[in-house]
C-alpha cells in the first residue's frame, strides 16, 4: 500500500462524492411537491412563486447547484426549512451528538457480544448451543426495531410502570432505545463471525497448525479468527456508519432528538439542504468506511495487494 | 396561663374555620385564585405531545405551529386575538372589546382593549395588528396561508408584489386602539375570520425578525402564557403570563413535548401526559375493555373534518355520471361506522357537519342512499356492467394512519363485494397526493377537510371551480359566489348554500363518507368548565384545542386527585 | 434458486457420479436440517397454493366481523376490517417470497460478478466499481423511490426493481474482498503457475471460499427486502393493498399490539421461520455439497 494508492482512493472519495451530491441534487428537485403546503386547496400562484423565490427555487436548477456547491465550499450548508432558526451546521452539531452517543453503545454491545457469541457457535458447531444461538439470532434478524420497540414500551412503560416511555437526557432513558436498537445489529454480527470463522476453520492451515502441536486456543486466536476477519470487515464495517446515522423508528418511538429521523423527514418536507446535508454526510462517511476496510484488508493479510493491476 | 390557653384555643378555631377559605384563597402563580379541589399551584401543570413544530405564532408559519390531532392546536398562546371563540363556539371578545362594519359592508372596525399588555410592558395596539397583516402578505416572507386573506383590500396585490404592503386593507384607525380592516367585497364573516389575528409584535418582529418567538430571551407575549424553554426537537414549555389582563389560567406551566403522535395513546397509559387523541380502532378497543379508559374518553368534533371519496369528474371514466352515481350507492356508511370507524366518526351525506352553519346532512340523506341492486343497475347503465370495461382502479389515500388505511380497504372492499370492481388501495405521501390532486391528475382518491373558519363559504368554497377538485358546476360556482359576499339577507344567504350543496352532492362530485367525530381522552384530575357539556352535550377538548384562539385554557385546572396519577 | 446455484457451482471439478446421492446422503444425517428443509418446503408450497388452501380470498372482507380473535372459524382472527387473517398469511407469503428472492436473485447475478471482477482485475475496473458501490450507497433509496413511483406507478415488479438497485451492494462488496484476500494465495498463485484460466480460478478457488458468507448475507437480505417492501409500499410503490405480504402485515399491526398480538406475530412468526429454515438449509447444502468439511475442526471441540 502507497501514499500513491491512498491518494487514488481518497481522489475517488471526492469524485464519489461529486458524484452523489449532482445526482441527490437532480433527484430530490425531480420528486413532484415542494417546500410549500398545499394541504389544503392549490396555492395562488403568486403565494407559491414567492416560496420558491424565497428558497432561490425559482433559478434555473444548474444555477442553484452552482449556488449550492459556492456557499458549501464557504461552509455554508444553508437554512434547514425545517428548523429555519439555526443553520444546517448549527443543527447537525446539535443532533449528531445524540445520535453518536446512542450508535456508540449499540456498537460497543453488538460487536462485543456479537463476536463473543459468533465464535462460540461456531466452535460449538452444530450442537444444541450453536441451533440456540442460530435461532434467536435469526429472531433478531427478522423481528424489526419498532416492533420490538413497542412491545419494550408495553411491557416495561404501560404495564410495569418501570421506565418513562420515551425522552432524553437522563441514563435510564438509554435502556429500552439501547436494546431495541442493538438486538438486530447483535444478531448480523453473531451470524457472520459465526460463519466466517467456520470458512476459516475449513482452511487447510488449521489441520497444519493442529498437527504442529498448536492448541485450539492458540489455532483460533493466531489463525482462525485472523483468517476471519477479512469477511466480517466487510460485511459489519458498514454497520457502524449505519448505526452512527440514527434510525427515525428508534427516534421516534423514544423521542429522541437526533439526527436520524431527519433522514426521512427531510425528504417528506422536501428540506432540500437538509436533504442535502444528509446525502452528503453518508456519502463522506461511508467513503470512508470502506476505504478504511481497504485498509484493514492488508494490515489483516498482508498478501492482498491494492490498487494493484490485473494480470 | 388559662388566657394563653384560651387565646391559643380561638386562634385554633379561627383558623379551622378559615380553613376552607383559606385554601380557597391559595392562588397560583400568576394570583389566579384555585378553587377547593385544585390541587397546590405546583402541580398546575399540563403535560402534552406534537407534531415536531418551528413556531408558535400563526403569522410566521401556519403548517408549523405545535399540533397534536387535526383541530387541536397548542399554537398562539402568546398572543390575544382580536377575538376568541368559546366552547360553544361563540366569537368572544378579547384584545377587540367591539366591532362594526360599515354600511356598505366593506369596511370593519375594531376597537381594542387599552388594558392588553405585552409582557414587557407596552401597549398591544393597533400598529402590532398592522405588522403582523403586513408580514403575512409580504412576498419576502412568503407565508404559507397567504391565500387565506385574499378578502381583505389589496392583499393578492401586496402577495404578488404590485403594491408595497403597507396600502393593505389593514390600518390604523383615528387612534392607536383602532384597527380599520376593508375588504374588497363585502365579507360578512370576517369577524369570524379574525379569529385569525393573534398579534406578533411590531417592536420585537423590527428588531429579532419573525422568528422572535422561539427563544425565551427574545419572546415577548400579549397572551396567557410566556415562553419559558425551547429545546429544539425536545420541548417547549410556558410558564403562566403574570402581566397578562385577561382571564389568567390556572394552569401556571405548559409542556409541550415534541413526538410521533403514534406514541400518545402509550405515554398517556403511562401517565406521562395529560390529555391524548389520534387513536388507532385497536386503541379504541383497549378503551372500551377498560372501564376506567373509558370514562376519560370523550367525544368531540374537531374541526368539522368531512373524510369523502373523491374523482376526476372532467376525465373518463369518471366524468360519467351513473357511474360516480353507482358507486355512492355502494358504499354502507353504517356498516362502515358500526364496525371501522366506530366512535370516531358519523355517517355523512353532504359536506357540512352536523353543528356546523348551514349543515342539512338530515336533508341530503336520500341523495346516496346505500341500495346496492340500485348500484349494479346503474353501472350497467353507465356502461360497464359487473365492473366489465373500467380500467384498473387505483384508490389514493394522503398519508392515512391505521384507520384511514381501515376505511380505505374497507370502501374498495365494497365496491368489490356489491359492483364487482377490483380497487387498489395506495397510500401515498402527502405532498406527492397534494401535487397530484391540485393539478387535477388523481382519478380518484379519499382525502378529508376541515374547517378553517365556521361559515358555509368556507367549506363550500373549496369546491368552486379551479380549486383542489377535478369536478365543475356552473350553478354552485354561481350559487356559492353570491351567497358568500351576501349581507343583510341571513335567510336567503342559507338558503343558497343548502341548494348549492345539494347540487355538489347530486352531481355526485364526491361521495361523502363519514365526518371525523375525534375522540380526546384526559385525565380525570382535570376539571373545568370548558371540559363540561356544551349547549349540544358535548364535552371533548373543543377546537382549536389549548390554544390562544380559544377560551379554553381559561378554566380547566387539575385537582387533588392528580396525586394517584402522576409520579 | 441462486442459491443452489453457487453451491452447485463449487462441486463442479469434483464431480463424482453419485454425486447427488450421497450430497443427499450427507444432508439427511442432520435430523435439525431435514426438519427445516421440510418446514421450508412447507410454508413455500403454502403459500404458492394459497388460492386452494385458504379459507377465503385476501380481500374477503366481513365488516361486521372486524378485529375479532382466532376462534374456529377464523384460526387466526380477523383484522380491521374482517379478513380472515390466515388466508392474508398466506396469500401474504406468496409476496414477500416472490419480491424476496426476485431481488436476492437480482443482487447476487449483478454484485457476485461485479465484485469477482472488481477484485480479480483490479485497476480501473475497480476503482469504477468502487465508485459505484460508494455512490449507490449514499444515494438516499427513499428519494430514488419516490421518482420510481411517480415515473412508473406501484406495482410488484417495479418494487423489485426499486430494492434491487440497493441490493447488489452486499454481495458485490464481499464478493470483491474475497477475491482480494485469496487472489495472492499459495494455492490460486500455483493453479495460475500451473496455466488455469480466470475462470476457472473464480469457480474452483474464489467462490467456494466464500459461500458460507454469501449464504449470510442472502438469508440476511431476504428479511430486508420484505420489510424494505412493506416500507415502499407504505409510499405507495410496491404492493397496493388490499393484497397482502408479510412485511406490511407486520408494518399495519403495530398500533394494534396491545389487543391483537396475533395480526403481528403471525407474519413475524412466519418471515422467522422461513429466513431459520433457509439459514439451516443453506448450511446443510454447504456440508452436504462438499464432503471435506463436514466435520473440519473435530480436534478445536
Amino acid at each position: 500500500m502507497t501514499a500513491r494508492y491512498l491518494f487514488g482512493r481518497i481522489s475517488g472519495l471526492v469524485v464519489a462524492v461529486v458524484t452523489v451530491s449532482i445526482l441527490a441534487f437532480l433527484l430530490m428537485h425531480a420528486v413532484p411537491g415542494g417546500p410549500f403546503d398545499e394541504t389544503r386547496s392549490p396555492l395562488p400562484p403568486a403565494a407559491k412563486a414567492n416560496i420558491l423565490r424565497k428558497y432561490g427555487l425559482d433559478q434555473p436548477i444548474w444555477v442553484q447547484y452552482a449556488r449550492y456547491v459556492w456557499h458549501a465550499l464557504h461552509g455554508d450548508f444553508g437554512t434547514p426549512y425545517q428548523s429555519p432558526t439555526e443553520t444546517v451546521l448549527a443543527l447537525l452539531a446539535r443532533v449528531w451528538p445524540v445520535t453518536l452517543l446512542l450508535g456508540a453503545i449499540v456498537v460497543g454491545i453488538s460487536f462485543t457480544l456479537g463476536l463473543g457469541l459468533g465464535v462460540l457457535s461456531a466452535l460449538r458447531q452444530n450442537t444444541w448451543l450453536d441451533n440456540l444461538l442460530t435461532s434467536v439470532a435469526t429472531l433478531g434478524m427478522t423481528v424489526p426495531n419498532f416492533v420490538i420497540a413497542i412491545w419494550l414500551i408495553y411491557i416495561l412503560s404501560i404495564r410495569a410502570r418501570w421506565l418513562p416511555t420515551g425522552g432524553w437526557g437522563e441514563a435510564r432513558l438509554l435502556i429500552m432505545p439501547v436494546v431495541a436498537y442493538s438486538l438486530q445489529p447483535l444478531a448480523i454480527v453473531a451470524r457472520y463471525t459465526r460463519v466466517a470463522v467456520l470458512e476459516a476453520m475449513a482452511g487447510d492451515y488449521v489441520r497444519t497448525a493442529l498437527a504442529k502441536g498448536l492448541s485450539p486456543a492458540q489455532v483460533v486466536v493466531r489463525h482462525v479468527l485472523r483468517n476471519a476477519l477479512i469477511p466480517i470487515v466487510t460485511l459489519l464495517g458498514p454497520m457502524i456508519p449505519d448505526l452512527f446515522t440514527g434510525s427515525i423508528f428508534i427516534e421516534f418511538t423514544f423521542r429522541i432528538p437526533g439526527l436520524g429521523k431527519f433522514f426521512v423527514t427531510s425528504i417528506f418536507q422536501r428540506d432540500y439542504p437538509m436533504i442535502m446535508a444528509t446525502v452528503l454526510l453518508v456519502a463522506v462517511l461511508w467513503s470512508l468506511t470502506y476505504l478504511a476496510s481497504d485498509v484493514l484488508y492488508v494490515l489483516i493479510d498482508p498478501r492482498v495487494r491494492l490498487g494493484a493491476r490485473g494480470r | 396561663m388559662a388566657v394563653s390557653r384560651l387565646l391559643a384555643g380561638v386562634v385554633i378555631l379561627l383558623l379551622s374555620l378559615w380553613g376552607a377559605g383559606v385554601m380557597s384563597a391559595t392562588t397560583n402563580a400568576v394570583g389566579r385564585p384555585l378553587p377547593a379541589d385544585a390541587a397546590p399551584p405546583e402541580q398546575q401543570v399540563l403535560t402534552g405531545l406534537t407534531q415536531p413544530a418551528t413556531t408558535l405564532d400563526f403569522f410566521v408559519s401556519v403548517y408549523k405551529r405545535p399540533q397534536n390531532v387535526d383541530g387541536n392546536s397548542w399554537s398562539n398562546v402568546l398572543s390575544t386575538p382580536l377575538v376568541r371563540l368559546d366552547k360553544n363556539f361563540n366569537l368572544v371578545a378579547a384584545a377587540a372589546k367591539s366591532w362594526e362594519a360599515s354600511k356598505d359592508g366593506l369596511t370593519w372596525t375594531f376597537h381594542l382593549d387599552k388594558s392588553v399588555t405585552w409582557s414587557d410592558g407596552t401597549p398591544l395596539t393597533a400598529d402590532d395588528f398592522v405588522s403582523t397583516f403586513r408580514l403575512g402578505a409580504d412576498p419576502k416572507q412568503a407565508w404559507d396561508f397567504a391565500w387565506f386573506f385574499s378578502a381583505i383590500k389589496g392583499w393578492d396585490d401586496a402577495v404578488k408584489g404590485t403594491i408595497p404592503v403597507d396600502q393593505i386593507g389593514v390600518q390604523r384607525g383615528s387612534d392607536p386602539y383602532t384597527l380599520v380592516v376593508t375588504t374588497t367585497v363585502p365579507a360578512p364573516y370576517l369577524p369570524g375570520m379574525m379569529l385569525y389575528s393573534p398579534p406578533l409584535q411590531a417592536k420585537a418582529l423590527a428588531a429579532s425578525g419573525p422568528f422572535y418567538n422561539t427563544d425565551p430571551a427574545t419572546s415577548v407575549s400579549s397572551g396567557p402564557y410566556v415562553l419559558q424553554e425551547w429545546a429544539k426537537d425536545q420541548r417547549i414549555v410556558l410558564v403562566a403570563n403574570p402581566k397578562y389582563s385577561g382571564v389568567r389560567p390556572f394552569i401556571q406551566k405548559l409542556v409541550l413535548k415534541f413526538a410521533d403522535l403514534k406514541t400518545e395513546f402509550s405515554a398517556y397509559q403511562a401517565n406521562e401526559v395529560d390529555v391524548a387523541a389520534n387513536f388507532s380502532p385497536a386503541d379504541l378497543q383497549v378503551i372500551e375493555n377498560d372501564p376506567a379508559l373509558r370514562a376519560q374518553y370523550h367525544q368531540g368534533f374537531g374541526d368539522f373534518r368531512t373524510y369523502y371519496v373523491g374523482f376526476d369528474t372532467l376525465h373518463a371514466p369518471f366524468g360519467n355520471l351513473k357511474l360516480r352515481q353507482a358507486f355512492s350507492h355502494a358504499i354502507d356508511r353504517a356498516a362502515l361506522i358500526k364496525s371501522v370507524i366506530k366512535q370516531q366518526g358519523i355517517a355523512a351525506y353532504g359536506f357540512l357537519m352536523p353543528g356546523f352553519p348551514g349543515s342539512q346532512n338530515d336533508a341530503l340523506k336520500g341523495i346516496q342512499t346505500y341500495d346496492p341492486a340500485l348500484a349494479k343497475k346503474l353501472l350497467a347503465e353507465a356502461g360497464f356492467p359487473g365492473g366489465k370495461g373500467l380500467p384498473k382502479l387505483e384508490l389514493w389515500l394522503r398519508n392515512e394512519r391505521a384507520l384511514g388505511q381501515a376505511i380505505g380497504n374497507a370502501i374498495a372492499a365494497m365496491l368489490k363485494q356489491n359492483l364487482g370492481v377490483e380497487v387498489e388501495v395506495s397510500n401515498r405521501e402527502t405532498k406527492l397526493f397534494m401535487d397530484e390532486l391540485n393539478g387535477h391528475r388523481l382519478q380518484f382518491y379519499i382525502v378529508s377537510y376541515g374547517m378553517d373558519f365556521l361559515d358555509p363559504a368556507n367549506m363550500l368554497g373549496i369546491w368552486l371551480s379551479g380549486g383542489r377538485h377535478a369536478w365543475k358546476s356552473d350553478k354552485f360556482d354561481s350559487l356559492v359566489k353570491t351567497a358568500s359576499s351576501m349581507v343583510g339577507n341571513p335567510g336567503q344567504r342559507l338558503a343558497m348554500f343548502h341548494q348549492a350543496e345539494q347540487v355538489l352532492v347530486s352531481d355526485v362530485g364526491f361521495i361523502p363518507i363519514y365526518f371525523v367525530t375525534p375522540g380526546f381522552m384526559w385525565k380525570p384530575y382535570l376539571r373545568g368548565d370548558a371540559l363540561s357539556a356544551d349547549k349540544i352535550g358535548v364535552t371533548a377538548w373543543h377546537w382549536p384545542g389549548w390554544d390562544g384562539l380559544s377560551t379554553l385554557h381559561q378554566s380547566v385546572y387539575v385537582t387533588k386527585d392528580v396525586s394517584k396519577y402522576r409520579r | 434458486m441462486s442459491l443452489q446455484g453457487v453451491a452447485a457451482v463449487r462441486m463442479l471439478p469434483a464431480a463424482p457420479r453419485n454425486l447427488w446421492a450421497a450430497a443427499w446422503w450427507r444432508y439427511a444425517r442432520n435430523r435439525v436440517r431435514v426438519l427445516a428443509a421440510g418446514t421450508a418446503l412447507v410454508i413455500v408450497a403454502a403459500s404458492v397454493a394459497a388460492p386452494l388452501v385458504a379459507p377465503t380470498r385476501y380481500d374477503v372482507a366481513e365488516i361486521a366481523e372486524s378485529l375479532q380473535q382466532p376462534s374456529p372459524r377464523h384460526w387466526l382472527g380477523t383484522d380491521a376490517i374482517g379478513r380472515d387473517v390466515l388466508s392474508r398469511l398466506l396469500y401474504g407469503g406468496r409476496t414477500s417470497l416472490e419480491v424476496a428472492l426476485a431481488v436476492v436473485a437480482l443482487a447476487v447475478l449483478v454484485g457476485v460478478p461485479l465484485g469477482v471482477a472488481a477484485g480479480f482485475a483490479g485497476g480501473w475496473v475497480d476503482y469504477a466499481v468502487v465508485r459505484l458501490v460508494e455512490i449507490s450507497t449514499a444515494l438516499p433509496a427513499l428519494l430514488l423511490a419516490m421518482l420510481l413511483i411517480s415515473v412508473l406507478g406501484s406495482g410488484i415488479g417495479n418494487a423489485i426493481l426499486a430494492l434491487a438497485v440497493v441490493a447488489w451492494i452486499e454481495p458485490c462488496r464481499l464478493m470483491r474482498a474475497q477475491t482480494l484476500a485469496l487472489r495472492n494465495r499459495e494455492f490460486v498463485e500455483a493453479a495460475w503457475a500451473l496455466g488455469a484460466g480466470t475462470g476457472h480460478l473464480v469457480w474452483r478457488h474464489i467462490l467456494p471460499n466464500t459461500v458460507g458468507p454469501l449464504i449470510v448475507v442472502i438469508t440476511l437480505t431476504i428479511p430486508r427486502m420484505i420489510f424494505a417492501e412493506a416500507s415502499l409500499s407504505f409510499l405507495g410503490l410496491g404492493i397496493n393493498d388490499p393484497l397482502p405480504s408479510w412485511g406490511k402485515m407486520v408494518s399495519e399491526s403495530v398500533s394494534y399490539m396491545q389487543v391483537y398480538p396475533v395480526l403481528g406475530i403471525a407474519p413475524t412468526v412466519m418471515i422467522a421461520l422461513m429466513v431459520l429454515t433457509l439459514t439451516l438449509v443453506g448450511d446443510g447444502l454447504r456440508d452436504a455439497l462438499d464432503p471435506s468439511r463436514g466435520q473440519p475442526t473435530g480436534g478445536l471441540r
